[in-house]
């Protein structure tokens, strides 16, 4: 891949459900100003729900989703940093936007001859 | 008697990426312990069932699916 293609990222925050909203939006803000992204930052506020099992003592978090594109992944690191010492957040996974990987998403012309194929598999069971 | 074969489940669902974020989804892929059903009951093909794994994994990460409960503590 050459160097600068720009990539899709995917970031999943866990924010302390003890912190205000407004607060959590003024991190977010923080947090992805440092991003000089491509295009917009897109996030996906899930809110408040429970934690399949304690992190920091806490049985709940506050989810957000968010969505952006880096052709310079050079501010990566720093950004992690600053995720990792936040106090707020109690976890996060930035990964790859899956999406984005492997094949082109279908033609109209491919998803019908594919269908197709299924619905002759129908046929015999 | 041959066991009858199982279809895929994500491809019966036009899933093309398993989603780590949809918990609901994977759930129905773990036993009551929490440990990733084999593909052997899933009817998952093996593409699949790679996605599925690291989705769990990605899930557990994020407190969205437990990496245990039940049993004894």
């Amino acid at each position: 891949m050459p160097p600068n293609t720009p990539r899709a990222y995917e970031a999943v925050y866990i924010f302390d459900s003890a912190l205000e909203d407004a607060a959590i939006g003024d991190k977010l803000q923080k947090f992805h100003g440092m991003l000089s992204a491509t295009g917009e930052v897109t996030a996906e506020h899930w809110g408040r729900r429970q934690l399949a099992y304690p992190i920091k003592r806490r049985e709940n978090g506050y989810y957000v989703i968010a969505h952006f594109t880096l052709g310079d992944t050079s501010v990566l690191p720093e950004f992690e940093r600053a995720l990792r010492l936040d106090e707020g957040v109690l976890r996060y996974l930035i990964s790859l936007h899956e999406r984005e990987l492997g094949a082109p998403p279908m033609s109209e012309e491919e998803l019908a001859r594919r269908k197709a194929a299924e619905d002759d598999d129908d046929d015999e069971e | 008697m041959r066991r009858q074969k199982k279809t895929d489940p994500f491809a019966e669902a036009r899933i093309r990426f398993v989603d780590y974020k949809d918990d609901r989804l994977l759930s129905r892929f773990i036993t009551e312990t929490g440990k990733v059903l084999p593909s052997r009951l899933t009817g998952a093909t093996a593409r699949h069932q790679r996605q599925l794994a690291k989705a769990i994994k990605k899930a557990r990460y994020l407190a969205l699916l437990p990496y245990t409960k039940g049993a004894q503590g």
